[in-house]
């Protein structure tokens, strides 16, 4: 039995609140089927039905972001198995080897390069008291996960367990490594447009502004040594507050 | 004011703390959305965005990874506009002051955060195991039910962090403004500064990107040349 589009939609949609009951012992597995169950209500009913919950309710944690792709390939698994095909293993170890994976390269794509890089370009107009600054943060995070998890869901139902070759072709951890070097640059920018303020404010030459990078640096090398960055901004602004105590 | 603006802000934070972990994650979260659209509400955008501007960069490299859980820059953000917010129309000093002084004194509360998210996903378990009993008591009504009760845990978490960041705020703020409002009206603008400093220091500390020194040098080069062709 083919899903009709409406009861994908109602996936995609109860797929934002997958992590809502997250818990230590099975992390997003109630949300999982959560977001399964109007698909899982359309193929069983009764005590399958029951025990279709009761097969889905093990350990499940992976990046929400990519969740989507895992619950389209299952929704896949589900529909062959009905239909007696044998994938030649059950849907539960396609989820274990599945979660990882997408977990670990969420991580890197969309929690260390792609929202850092949105909130740097919004800081670039932020900073400066440009209100697109947040604008420009929601826009830029949002359109790419919202495409992914639209993608993820399609491609997942689409193909299966197919689906494997589909994340392969998107290259999420090499993007983000390329995305972490753009960072990296607008970092740079950002810094200078800090120490160009600076010396504005202090009326001295721009050339000054200079002196932000070993600062950065410096901090850097104390956060790498397990500095906090609370201790290290309370600090400095404990000392900065003294010195115009003083003077 | 006091009141309608706490509810506001109270509305803010519940939504702020269910985007953070249970419901979206569109990232509405994040200090520099949460607190000028808790400054917008409040009537005041320009202090909410100098506090997101401030505090977005400080603990962006802690990611929610696993079970990790890093402190809660969107209460901070959340609580810190509205104090910010409050202190300036009581006090008269400038916002960019009353910004940074209320970013210092909460910025610690923020820790608080971690623990009630915890107690959160403690309770999220309980939701686990009435589940799992339903299931073999043969039920399968509850089971939509019990994973939206997580909602309002995460919710009582969030309550909770900015109970935690606006009362010791309030506590501390008055004292904080009395004996060191002089000093801080002139280190404000300087304290501005350092925020993102540290955040990039922050943030640079944690990436593993080659050449990373090499890129960073040249655009701050290049960055600063094109500020001083301006």
């Amino acid at each position: 039995m083919k899903l009709p589009r409406s009861v994908l939609l109602q996936v995609l949609s109860r797929s934002f609140f997958l992590q809502a009951s997250w818990n230590y012992e099975q992390m997003q597995s109630l949300g999982l089927i959560y977001a399964l169950n109007p698909a899982f209500r359309r193929y069983y009913s009764g005590a399958a039905l029951l025990a279709a919950y009761r097969r889905h309710l093990e350990y499940f944690n992976t990046h929400p972001y990519l969740a989507t792709t895992v619950m389209g390939a299952v929704l896949k698994l589900e529909e062959q198995v009905q239909q007696g095909i044998d994938p030649g293993f059950t849907v539960s170890e396609f989820k274990s080897a599945m979660v990882a994976p997408c977990a670990a390269m969420g991580d890197s794509f969309f929690w260390g390069a792609m929202r850092p890089f949105a909130a740097v370009v919004a800081l670039l107009f932020a900073f400066h008291g440009s209100l697109w600054g947040p604008v420009f943060f929601i826009v830029l995070f949002n359109l790419p996960q919202f495409w992914f998890r639209v993608q993820g869901l399609i491609k997942g139902y689409g193909g299966g367990v197919r689906v494997v070759s589909t994340l392969q072709r998107w290259h999420l951890s090499d993007k983000a490594i390329y995305l972490k070097q753009v960072l990296v640059l607008l970092l740079g920018f950002f810094a200078a447009a800090i120490g160009a303020a600076a010396t504005d404010k202090m009326g001295s030459g721009i050339a000054w502004g200079v002196c932000a990078a070993p600062l950065i640096f410096g901090m850097s090398a104390l956060m790498k040594r397990k500095f906090s960055p609370l201790f290290v901004i309370l600090m400095l602004s404990l000392l900065l507050l003294f010195w115009f105590q003083l003077h | 004011m006091f009141l309608p603006a706490l509810g506001v802000t109270v509305a803010v934070a519940i939504l702020c703390g269910l985007d953070r972990t249970a419901a979206g994650q569109f990232m509405v979260c994040r200090p520099i959305v949460a607190a000028p659209l808790t400054g917008w509400l409040l009537g005041d955008v320009t202090i909410g965005l100098q506090i997101g501007a401030m505090l977005e960069l400080l603990w962006l490299g802690r990611l929610p990874v696993g079970a990790a859980i890093p402190p809660d820059d969107s209460q901070v953000a959340v609580g810190c506009t509205f104090l910010a917010i409050i202190s300036h129309g009581e006090t008269g000093l400038p916002p960019q002051a009353v910004a940074v002084a209320s970013l210092l004194v909460c910025l610690p509360f923020g820790k608080a955060g971690q623990l009630f998210d915890r107690l959160a996903r403690l309770a999220n378990a309980r939701l686990l195991n009435k589940a799992e009993l339903a299931l073999d008591c043969g039920r399968i009504d509850g089971l939509e039910r019990f994973h939206l009760w997580g909602l309002l845990h995460f919710s009582v978490a969030s309550l909770a962090t900015l109970a935690v960041v606006v009362g010791g705020g309030m506590f501390c703020l008055p004292l904080f403004l009395k004996y060191l409002n002089g000093p801080l009206v002139v280190a404000a603008p300087w304290i501005y500064l350092l925020f993102p400093l540290v955040g990039i220091g922050s943030l640079f500390s944690g990436l593993r990107v080659p050449r990373a020194s090499l890129l960073f040098g040249s655009s701050f080069v290049l960055g600063l040349l094109v500020m001083a062709l301006r």
